[in-house]
């Protein structure tokens, strides 16, 4: 799973750079061209890639805590043994991108700090509740199908490092995603406990899902940092309307109902209406929907989620364990004796 | 419990009396370790039903070794003397305390009948300790062929997007018109499945 790149440029970043430079970086760019870390790159080029790539980071290590709480759990032999190969892979997406984005100039210790003490967010979807195994098979289906919407277009961007490492990652999402979309199936095709249970997910998850690609565009989208050179090469409600034509019609197939939710604090589902709005648009060949609430949205990433203390508690707590781990290692490189 | 199940099987009468661990029924495990080579015992294990008795079969006797194809039974089947007319696969336990070894099919009557052909047709003069015989349709055979998770005990394709393809395709063809699927399918053909 992955976070969409909505992180923000600050006032701060926009220093003079030198014209000349970076009008050649900008038509480099603008051809295609990749840059990799020892280019010259505008300081607010490297500091908003340094966050993308840690934000994203961040995403999937917290992504892998409500998925690694179900292995246990997992209903059967072959679903436990990919639900911990996906847990598996999504440590390692975070892995391959804390190193894509130590090489922009931020330590690795300082990005796991700064994950613990809040500094840094990681997506806003995985602060929400995985009660049941059906929000085991939607998270994968949906959120891993939206992340491959997401990446699929990252994988187009500029920063040499960032999107060798999203080709990777996105073959083993598409494995994700393929096994929850078998999950969903067989749920769907199962007894009406099943299809219920599969119902009541969906409603916590489809809300988040349509979230996942972040805000609404702004007028100025194509001009802002992020798409002018070319780290993003869709827009958040591009990617959004892209999701919606490719799901709504095959969950709908599926028999499952698209509802507008209202929920608690708790994450809990209060009411389920059908989405009033959704229906294929004949004129612009594709589904109108009702939007995500984004007030809801806001308070959550704002740290007020159902699950957003729990996630950052177990974060820490493996954190604060591996802490003599660390300073072992280190103290004993620093001792060792070299035989060489 | 895999291994309280082993423990309990006769060493050299022949003689499979238990057929229950702790409530379970008890299976025999057949195995074939590569193309060309003859279903060996492998062992036994207890389960409460033979999709059960399947995975447990798969992940211990086909993970912890290489092999292609995994025969299951309930135990009982193997030396009952009883049975319908169909086909049989045999196995001869040539020296007491040495795993049974499959010898071949025969059309029979009943598991007595298929005891017997199997002496007239492989076993013949040869000295022999004892002969199990199964009807086919009381064995679950499992091989790459017949089973997508098989594969994950030889090349992990459960871990792929393409090891789930077909099973996904067939569920969705249940419920969804071709075309509807096509559409739906298009964006898994980019790059990465």
């Amino acid at each position: 799973m992955s976070a969409s790149a909505n992180v923000e440029v600050n006032a701060k970043d926009f220093i003079e750079e030198d014209p000349i430079k970076l009008a050649a970086f900008e038509k480099h760019v603008a051809e295609g061209g990749l840059i990799e870390p020892n280019d010259w790159m505008p300081q607010a080029y490297k500091s908003l890639m340094l966050r993308m790539a840690e934000h994203h980071a961040n995403s999937e290590i917290v992504g892998a805590l409500p998925e690694g709480e179900w292995i246990t759990r997992a209903p059967s032999l072959l679903r436990k043994l990919a639900l911990t190969a996906k847990v598996q892979d999504e440590v390692g997406h975070g892995q391959m991108l804390y190193e894509v984005a130590q090489d922009l100039g931020k330590s690795r210790n300082a990005m796991l700090r700064d994950l613990v003490t809040g500094v840094t967010k990681y997506h806003n979807c995985f602060n929400y509740p995985c009660p049941t195994w059906a929000d085991i098979c939607m998270i994968a289906w949906l959120i891993d199908g939206a992340a491959i919407l997401n990446q699929g277009t990252l994988a187009h961007g500029s920063f040499g490092p960032y999107i060798r490492t999203m080709r990777r990652i996105n073959m083993e999402e598409a494995f994700h995603f393929k096994h929850g979309e078998d999950m969903v199936l067989t749920l769907m095709s199962g007894t009406d406990k099943q299809k219920k249970m599969a119902q009541e997910a969906f409603d916590r998850w489809w809300d988040p899902s349509l979230a996942f690609f972040g805000p609404n565009d702004r007028t100025d989208e194509r001009e802002r940092p992020a798409m002018k050179w070319r780290m993003k090469t869709a827009t958040n409600d591009e990617l959004r309307q892209k999701f919606v034509n490719r799901f709504a019609p095959a969950a709908m197939a599926t028999g499952l109902v698209i509802n507008v939710c209202k929920k608690d604090a708790e994450g809990n589902v209060i009411s389920a209406i059908p989405d009033p709005l959704l229906k294929h648009n004949e004129e612009t060949d594709s589904w109108d929907f009702t939007q995500p609430d984004w007030d809801e949205f806001f308070r959550v990433i704002r740290g007020n989620g159902p699950c957003n203390k729990d996630r950052l508690a177990l974060r820490r707590f493996s954190y604060e364990q591996g802490e003599w781990v660390r300073r072992a290692i280190l103290h004993g490189a620093t001792n060792a004796p070299c035989n060489n | 419990m895999l291994s309280r199940a082993r423990s309990n099987v006769p060493k050299s009468t022949g003689d499979l009396a238990t057929t229950e661990v702790d409530g379970f029924p008890v299976w025999e495990v057949f195995a074939q370790k590569k193309q060309g080579a003859i279903h060996v015992h492998a062992g036994s294990l207890s389960a409460p039903d033979a999709s059960m008795a399947q995975l447990f079969a798969r992940e211990h006797y086909g993970q912890d070794q290489q092999c292609i194809s995994i025969w299951v039974g309930p135990r009982d089947i193997f030396t009952a003397d009883g049975g319908e007319h169909e086909s049989y696969e045999v196995f001869v336990q040539w020296v007491a305390g040495y795993r049974h070894e499959h010898m071949g099919e025969v059309s029979a009557n009943n598991g007595a009948e298929a005891k017997t052909k199997c002496i007239e047709q492989f076993t013949g003069d040869k000295d022999y300790f004892t002969i199990w015989s199964a009807p086919v349709s009381k064995l679950t055979k499992i091989d790459g062929c017949t089973d997508m998770i098989w594969r994950e005990t030889t090349d992990q394709s459960y871990r792929l997007a393409k090891g789930y393809s077909r099973v996904v395709r067939k569920k969705w063809d249940a419920i969804r018109a071709k075309d509807a699927v096509d559409a739906y399918q298009e964006e898994d053909l980019e790059d990465t499945f």
